[in-house]
């Protein structure tokens, strides 16, 4: 058996003879066959001349509209999806490793020279070459359609939150709300996983999912307004600006609080995640996905974490602000990792809450305090504190 | 609670064999909306005919083949069996052997223990209680197999005493164990058993009330937390257990929370126990030497032990033959049985796990 | 053995008192109880013993006997609610012929007897007359032979002949 390393090393052999071919033959024929459509020749030469020079490339791909200034690069590379989803699998790795160390173990250690840091990698290629099985009775369409949609809705949820100043993909007046009717949607894809696999155990933690999330979103959004009320804005730029002198969860330590607890039920993470109750639901309404379908899943899931650490960020810790001994970038991602951090020692020290107990604490504790902390905003603001 | 089952309401589900919360068994349950209305267990995947197997071969040849349906208590199996045959054979284990024999149980017991505890974690979503007693496990299987040679299944008791002597230093390496073991069990109290969220679900869940508990038979740890005071070390003493001092764990409550204290407590007193009887193992033989095949004289006997479930019973009847004639094997977890049912009804489904492995049910051991 | 076997004796007498004849006692050892009644009157035993305060049943036995063509049904009880009555274990039996292997239940005695009779008519072919669920417990769902345990069921690897000395 090959080591993961090994395998590595073939894939990028391939890749670069195939690379190193293609021009060698590939280019000739493309040059005597293209001119016969009538293809004029200044095309087919600003190509031949792209992969020559890099420079050349990059203006080629400018030309195309994808450089690094565009907005499909931003979408896509960075600070879209493909940032998002690396850092996703560096989140999965720090979540193990952390919770190895915790639990008196070593965790992933042998992909990669060092600790194991290419076994997300290893894993995501194992789970690519999978089989994807789709459950005889399933209904197809949907069955198929929810992994895409559970990425599209994560994407989306990305495209409206800024890194920094500079780095952003979308700025909107009204960024807050955008992103909480986005999120609006995962309950029914959740529902429709769980409908359409066909099977019990799916559906009850689909139903589950539905009651958890439906009932979260509303303290979800409530904690935020104090946060809006005290910088007067929905556009999270200015909201992080309003916290230069004093970070927001200081004022609204409760709304912080309320804030953190309802995403994790968002997130569906220890010690809210009923929907996949291993002990009781197998794997919820994720039961019957598998192969990359199931990695899909995932990796939405991890975006969303991304996604919502960042956000708790921006409303609560002062985003990129910090000395100017710093770079922007580097203040946010240090805030973000004491979030993921701790969202993760809470996922190692908690056991799993019953429905009806999530649902009473959502109604009956995390509403109220979250009204609780809008009359402080409203007292905070009128004092003129912040 | 009141749970009418109404016609086209409920959703039927099976929850194993091949499940992650069930082990080698299936519920039947019948749910509506989050409530389950009825419970039917399926035991018997991993029935292999043990009391069959005992009609077939000798009185030495049992011992393996007996530790098989419970290889994380072997001893605690096992116990009753040479109890019951050394009555037949008219004999009695020499004193060292008896203590041996103590300390080897109460390993067991331990181990037994950390697994349930391990498994309970898990099933509760607790990854670290599912990691630390599985890795804290190891310290007491290492002694164990100092002393019986082999992880899980020793066959280390045999009828007029135990295999073989202790091995020197024995008595220093365990004490260095138990003392390193007591203050992980204060951290597993910090991290678990006082954490707010287990408390909230296991308190007040599948109470099984004293005269419940009595009526449907439960043993062990389960009939403890209901608030009677039922130990076979103390009722009924054997292999000199009752030279040794320490108080019965009981509980009032009966539901998931005092089912598991139960355990805990259990964990200490083992630790307890042990360092008693090594301070009071005296030297002397270890076995009863015994030529050729052995027969028990025409008869029978009863012996019951403390396994780390509950009552170990056996009922042995001889004729006189170098194999026995029927072997009767009462295990505990076949007693809770009629339990799980009774509990599960009315709760909720996310509860279930929360019971069934309460109640320490291990599908190998019922089915034998 | 020196211990005393009073308690033992005066359970068994304030048996014999209430039913005479219709009770055989086998034997009494320390802290064991053995006694055989017909299955007609067992129900009654059962009642009484169980108000004498043995209020659980840890197993029951059956026991197949060819040479003498019965069936041998053990309750073994105790009562784990009386602090003399939990040390001892009582054995309330049954003996019956093979040809017609029927025997009332106990499970509105004893409730926890229910899985270890469903157990022992699997296991033997003893039917407990009134018990709620007379079928398959632990073998295979497609098992198409004699009960295991009665003793013309042989295992093929093994043919051992018993009474041999």
């Amino acid at each position: 058996m090959d080591t993961f390393e090994e395998f590595l090393k073939r894939v990028i052999t391939i890749a670069f003879w195939l690379l190193l071919l293609g021009p060698v033959i590939v280019l000739p024929i493309i040059l005597l066959v293209l001119p016969q459509f009538g293809v004029p020749v200044e095309v087919a030469n600003r190509f031949l001349i792209a992969l020559i020079n890099p420079l050349g490339m990059l203006q080629f791909i400018d030309s195309l509209g994808l450089g690094p200034s565009s907005l499909f690069f931003k979408i896509a590379a960075f600070p879209g999806f493909t940032f998002a989803a690396l850092f996703a699998t560096l989140v999965i790795l720090y979540e193990r490793k952390l919770l190895a160390k915790m639990q008196n173990r070593v965790g992933p250690l042998y992909a990669g020279r060092f600790e194991g840091i290419l076994q997300p990698i290893a894993e995501l290629f194992k789970l690519i070459f999978k089989e994807l099985l789709t459950p005889e009775k399933a209904d197809k369409p949907f069955f198929w359609a929810v992994p895409f949609l559970a990425i599209a809705v994560g994407g989306a949820f990305l495209a409206l939150i800024p890194l920094s100043p500079e780095i952003y993909i979308a700025k909107s007046e009204i960024g807050l709300v955008i992103i909480f009717a986005i999120l609006s949607f995962t309950p029914l894809i959740v529902l429709t996983a769980g409908w359409a696999s066909a099977n019990k155990f799916s559906f009850i933690g689909g139903l589950r999912a539905l009651h958890q999330l439906v009932s979260y979103e509303i303290p979800l959004i409530l904690s935020t307004i104090g946060v809006v009320m005290l910088s007067g804005s929905l556009d999270l730029m200015k909201i992080v600006q309003a916290q230069a002198s004093m970070w927001f969860i200081l004022p609204q330590f409760i709304g912080a609080a309320v804030f953190f607890v309802t995403m994790l039920a968002e997130l569906e993470r220890i010690p809210f995640d009923l929907p996949e109750a291993d002990s009781e639901l197998v794997a919820g309404w994720y039961t019957e996905y598998s192969g990359m379908h199931f990695g899909a899943l995932q990796l939405a899931n991890y975006i969303k974490l991304y996604g919502f650490s960042v956000l708790f960020t921006l409303l609560f810790l002062g985003g990129w602000n910090g000395p100017a001994i710093l770079p922007p970038l580097a203040w946010l991602f240090m805030k973000l990792f004491i979030v993921i951090s701790f969202i993760l020692v809470i996922r190692g020290t908690n056991t799993r809450i019953r429905i009806d107990q999530l649902i009473k604490l959502g109604w009956v504790y995390l509403i109220p305090l979250a009204f609780a902390n809008i009359f402080i905003a409203l007292a905070v603001a009128s004092l003129g504190i912040v | 609670m009141e749970v009418v089952d109404q016609e086209g309401r409920t959703l039927t589900f099976s929850i194993g064999p091949q499940h992650p919360g069930s082990g080698h068994f299936r519920l039947i349950v019948k749910v509506d909306g989050d409530f389950i209305v009825d419970v039917k267990p399926d035991p018997g995947y991993v029935h292999r005919g043990a009391e069959k197997m005992c009609e077939e071969r000798t009185y030495i040849q049992n011992i393996p083949h007996l530790e098989r349906p419970v290889i994380f208590d072997s001893s605690g199996i096992l116990f009753p069996y040479v109890l019951a045959v050394e009555e037949l054979l008219g004999v009695q284990a020499p004193p060292r052997a008896q203590y041996i024999r103590i300390i080897m149980a109460e390993l067991n017991r331990i181990i037994s223990h950390l697994y349930w505890l391990a498994i309970y974690g898990i099933f509760l979503g607790h990854s670290t209680m599912f990691m630390w007693p599985m890795g804290d496990r190891e310290l007491f299987i290492d002694l164990a197999e100092a002393i019986g040679g082999t992880r899980v299944t020793f066959s280390y008791f045999v009828p007029g005493g135990v295999r073989n002597d202790l091995p020197p230093g024995f008595k220093e390496r365990a004490l260095k164990t138990f003392s390193y073991y007591e203050k992980r069990l204060e951290e597993y109290d910090k991290i678990f058993f006082s954490n707010p969220m287990f408390l909230k679900r296991t308190q007040g869940i599948g109470v099984l009330k004293r005269e419940d508990a009595i009526r449907l038979g439960v043993t062990g740890p389960n009939l403890r937390a209901s608030g009677i005071s039922s130990d076979t070390r103390k009722d009924e003493p054997y292999s000199s257990y009752e030279t040794i001092k320490w108080d019965i764990p009981v509980r009032k409550e009966g539901d998931c929370y005092a089912r598991s204290m139960v355990r805990f407590q259990e964990l200490f007193d083992s630790l307890n126990i042990m360092r008693q009887a090594l301070d009071l193992i005296p030297e002397g033989s270890v076995k009863i030497p015994m030529r050729g095949q052995i027969k028990g004289k025409v008869g029978e006997s009863f012996a019951r032990t403390e396994a780390a479930r509950g009552t170990m019973f056996y009922h042995i009847i001889s004729d006189g033959a170098t194999h026995p004639y029927r072997v009767k094997i009462s295990v505990p977890s076949f007693r809770s049985l009629s339990a799980m049912p009774f509990l599960l009804k009315g709760n909720h489904l996310a509860d279930m796990p929360a019971i069934y492995w309460g109640l320490d049910y291990w599908p190998v051991e019922a089915d034998k | 053995m020196s211990q005393s076997i009073e308690k033992e004796e005066l359970l068994l007498s304030s048996i014999k008192d209430k039913f005479g004849d219709k009770v055989r006692e086998l034997y009494v050892n320390p802290k064991r109880i053995k006694i055989l009644v017909d299955r007609e009157n067992i129900l009654n035993v059962a009642t009484f013993v169980r108000d004498l305060g043995f209020d659980q049943v840890i197993s029951v036995g059956g026991t197949d006997f060819p040479k003498e063509d019965s069936f041998v049904v053990d309750y073994h009880l105790i009562g784990v609610e009386h602090e003399d009555l939990k040390k001892i274990i009582f054995d309330l039996s049954t003996k019956f012929p093979k040809n017609e292997p029927k025997t009332p239940t106990l499970m509105e005695v004893w409730p926890s007897a229910e899985y270890h009779e469903q157990e022992t008519f699997e296991m033997l072919g003893i039917i407990f007359e009134g018990h709620p669920r007379m079928e398959r417990l632990l073998l295979p769902e497609d098992w198409n032979d004699i009960p295991p345990l009665r003793k013309e069921f042989k295992l093929p690897s093994r043919l051992v002949e018993h009474g041999s000395s």
